[in-house]
């Protein structure tokens, strides 16, 4: 008898363990509908977290600390013009650069927003307007600068008064005006790149950091980012959107039209540079590390490898075989694209980026979207 | 033969086997049923099949997916000159900037193809004397006599300006019908302007306060006098880009049969479509594009936009010899581009609070105008051709009450009429473009200021809002947000 009681409690605890277990599963369904893919696909927030603040947040610090030794080489090359430190504010032109085309494909946010992405950096230069301007009566001071059309300053009028329209420029070209613009066009370049990198990790005019706006994806009150997978989603865009960017429009329609005129840093001849750079973005938001500032968190690929070995291998190698490709190419872009025996070199890293954006596109993303 | 039965204790104990079995059974049924019963609802196809999965800041800027290869070619070249930043001339890339204009490119107002910052750049203000102005001239009579339109541009203002809206919003002396408020080095602005935003108060059904601002213009010519009071000024914002096409091959009759200009079925809403100038047809068509519905197709909307807002000359709008800054293929080209970018798809369809907030958008009757799904019909460019898709729109003007009226009369707009905006995408603003506003001005910080500015028309269903609960107000925003 003892043994039969025992066994009907064994079937009552077997049939409230199953009605459990399959409330649960109901639940858990109603849920991941509310907050889709919290935590069950793999997506962990802390990715979204070390890819903000080990990469993007270091990287706007780094340009903004560049643009501000640019702003200080200028002054010292404006105060005394000659060779030596005309050389030395070129060098620090190409390493603000370097730091800003790394930040390409985390462009979203307050950049576009509050016009510190045009400000700094728009294409091409009203060489018309700022002649005229050089020719005019008019004072420059540092209001007259923040005034003008983003044509008329930032990283490429900057280069063309540093590098000069024909190679190679001479210190002595450079005539007391011209000297007084671009130290104003400096100082308002490292102002905006600060603001940049504060929009970011502090926040700017009331408005709270960004910084905060990725990293809650998903979480209660978020408008932006509704779902942890959107914040995801925004990664890989960025990733997508600037790798289509440089393989199609700054090599492919380059080389297509055979015009340096069309390559957007041509006064320094530093186009392949910033294309290089812009891969090397991709590369860091992938694997979460800043290697320059010796930061190393989780990036992307901590999410693909754990789904899908293979293909966390295969980005990394297309990756990989798109910076040997870019290695390839003899710089500078501007005379490699005239030359018929370089053709081949861009065109194989044209295609060795698309290969990359192809599958963030097409393998990783849907990763994410699907699961 | 012995029969064996089984013990008395052995068949209580089946008994109870039995019923534990019919207590599983029944709680698998009772959850199938009510997985059945709780259907979750597919994603709704927004733009038909130039939908596009993508809920991230590039969300408005993707092309249809259903092109053919030869499509996203052209339409590649659209994005290409729909990002080209314009110099002055002469300039061996992108010359023709100006004299006058509001922005050097297209992507420079309708940020990431999405809407603009409400700050100087994006803003820009039309302007034109009042319709009695047109008694003075000779050919002022009959509003809408066809001559009207035709007005030579030379009298407009001594530089360039696509204007066609020239019926009742005559051209004022030196201004045109827009203030360019940029200029290319050695040429005056047609103005500046200053923008105040004033505050007022208001509080919700259960008490809690809220705060609309408004703008305040303050235009100032270029001779240090302000604009004369007479004349009226309508401040905008540019709109979102993506699914244009597939408005403008919605069939003409499906706009036409929304209409209820007088109110017949006496539901306080009315819906009238603008006749417009077409400059191609030389005659009046039905408007749908414009936060008035001023323009009737995209090829003269972005036309338009080259001249007025960039003050690049083009085969719609040529200078006074004939001249273009852009030829015949970039116009198509960009024309095609905002044809065809998709539209994003929808997210988060089964949230509770997003399934609730769509009810309330019915009960407070917001889908009479915002109406959801409609059909495109005919077009020349097959992707966006017989389409289901749910834009939120009627694209019909409503008289939006006082508190939103500009004054300033657009063809048959009256000054308190404005085109019900498409709704598609709109939880995406914030993603685009962070810090954005809402409404025709920018005036609306939150979706909750945009829908307590409805007035007129819309006069019950924002009271409907605004006395709902604080609950449901966030659904109906939760909702919105889904879009």
């Amino acid at each position: 008898m003892l043994n039969q009681v025992f066994r009907l409690g064994l079937w009552g605890a077997q049939g409230i363990l199953v009605y459990g277990l399959l409330m649960s599963c109901s639940n858990a369904s109603k849920t991941t509908i509310s907050t889709p893919l919290a935590g069950a696909s793999g997506l962990d927030r802390q990715i979204l977290v070390d890819v903000v603040d080990k990469v993007m947040i270091p990287n706007y610090g780094q340009f903004a600390e560049r643009a501000a030794d640019l702003s200080r080489a200028i002054a010292v090359f404006s105060k005394t013009p000659d060779e030596s430190r005309l050389k030395a504010a070129q060098v620090a032109w190409v390493n603000a650069r370097g730091a800003w085309e790394q930040t390409e494909c985390f462009a979203f946010g307050p950049a576009s927003s509050l016009g510190y992405d045009g400000a700094l950096d728009t294409w091409p230069v009203n060489e018309v307007d700022v002649k005229a301007l050089l020719n005019s009566k008019t004072t420059l001071t540092a209001d007259t600068i923040d005034q003008l059309k983003d044509t008329e300053k930032g990283f490429h009028v900057i280069e063309y008064f540093l590098f000069g329209a024909e190679q190679p420029r001479q210190a002595a070209e450079l005539q007391p005006k011209e000297l007084t613009y671009l130290k104003l066009m400096g100082e308002n370049f490292a102002g905006v790149a600060q603001k940049l990198a504060q929009s970011w990790s502090q926040g700017i005019e009331g408005k709270p950091a960004y910084r905060e706006v990725l990293t809650t994806a998903g979480l209660e009150g978020n408008a932006v980012y509704p779902t942890l997978v959107a914040g995801f989603e925004e990664l890989v865009q960025g990733m997508v959107d600037s790798l289509d960017e440089v393989a199609n429009e700054k090599l492919g329609e380059t080389l297509e039209k055979k015009d340096p005129r069309l390559a957007e840093s041509r006064f320094s001849l530093n186009t392949l540079s910033d294309i290089k750079s812009n891969l090397r973005g991709v590369e860091n938001l992938y694997l979460g590390k800043f290697a320059e500032e010796n930061l190393n968190g989780l990036g992307l690929s901590a999410y693909v490898a754990q789904v899908s070995p293979k293909l966390d291998k295969t980005v990394k190698e297309q990756i990989e075989q798109a910076e040997t490709a870019l290695d390839q190419i003899p710089a500078p872009l501007e005379s490699a694209i005239l030359d018929p025996k370089a053709a081949a070199s861009i065109q194989v890293a044209q295609s060795a980026l698309n290969k990359v954006r192809e599958t963030l596109e097409g393998d990783v993303k849907p990763l994410m979207t699907k699961s | 033969m012995e029969l064996n039965f089984p013990a008395p204790e052995y068949r209580t104990i089946r008994f109870l086997r039995v019923f534990a079995f019919a207590i599983i059974a029944s709680v698998c049924l009772s959850i199938t049923l009510s997985q059945v019963l709780w259907t979750p609802l597919k994603t709704p196809l927004a733009g038909g099949e130039t939908t596009v999965f993508n809920r991230t800041s590039q969300g408005f800027g993707q092309p249809a997916p259903n092109l053919t290869d030869a499509e996203l070619a052209l339409h590649t070249l659209g994005d290409r000159a729909f990002e080209a930043t314009f110099v002055t001339s002469p300039a061996p890339i992108n010359a023709g900037l100006g004299p006058q204009f509001n922005n050097v490119s297209c992507i420079g107002c309708h940020l990431r193809d999405g809407r603009g910052m409400a700050t100087k750049g994006s803003l820009l203000v039309r302007v034109s004397l009042p319709p009695k102005a047109l008694a003075l001239t000779a050919e002022g009579k009959g509003a809408h006599s066809a001559s009207l339109f035709q007005i030579d541009p030379k009298s407009l203002s001594p530089l360039t300006e696509a204007s066609v809206s020239l019926g009742n919003a005559p051209p004022v002396p030196g201004l045109g019908t827009q203030i360019q408020d940029q200029a290319i080095y050695g040429v005056q602005p047609k103005a500046t302007v200053a923008v105040e935003w004033q505050e007022q108060s208001g509080t919700y059904g259960d008490g809690l306060p809220y705060r609309l601002r408004s703008p305040r213009l303050d235009i100032t010519l270029p001779d240090g006098q302000p604009l004369p009071k007479a004349v009226l000024t309508s401040l905008r914002l540019p709109p979102p880009v993506f699914g244009r096409g597939l408005l403008e091959a919605i069939p003409e009759n499906t706009i036409l049969a929304l209409a209820d200009a007088n109110d017949k079925n006496k539901d306080g809403i009315s819906g009238k479509p603008n006749r417009v100038w077409d400059v191609q047809q030389k005659k009046l068509v039905l408007g749908r594009f414009g936060l008035k519905a001023n323009n009737p197709n995209l090829l003269q909307q972005n036309a338009a936009a080259y001249v007025n807002d960039m003050g690049i000359t083009n085969p719609l709008f040529p200078d006074k010899n004939g001249g273009t800054e852009i030829d015949q293929k970039t116009l198509e080209a960009s024309t095609f581009y905002t044809q065809t970018l998709g539209v994003p798809a929808r997210t988060l369809v089964n949230d509770s609070g997003v399934r609730r907030g769509e009810k309330l958008f019915d009960q407070a009757n917001c889908s009479a105008c915002h109406i959801a799904q409609l059909k495109t019909g005919d077009h020349p460019v097959k992707a966006i051709a017989h389409q289901t898709i749910y834009p939120y729109t009627d694209l019909l003007l409503h008289d939006m009450g006082q508190g939103l009226a500009d004054g300033r009369p657009d063809f048959d707009a009256t000054g308190q009429e404005w085109r019900t905006p498409p709704l598609w995408g709109l939880g995406l603003t914030q993603a685009v473009l962070p810090y954005s506003t809402y409404l025709h001005d920018g005036r609306a910080r939150t979706l909750e200021e945009s829908i307590l500015w409805h007035g007129g028309e819309a006069e019950t269903s924002k009271e409907m809002f605004r006395t709902l609960s604080k609950g449901d107000r966030n659904a109906l925003v939760r909702f919105l947000n889904s879009l």
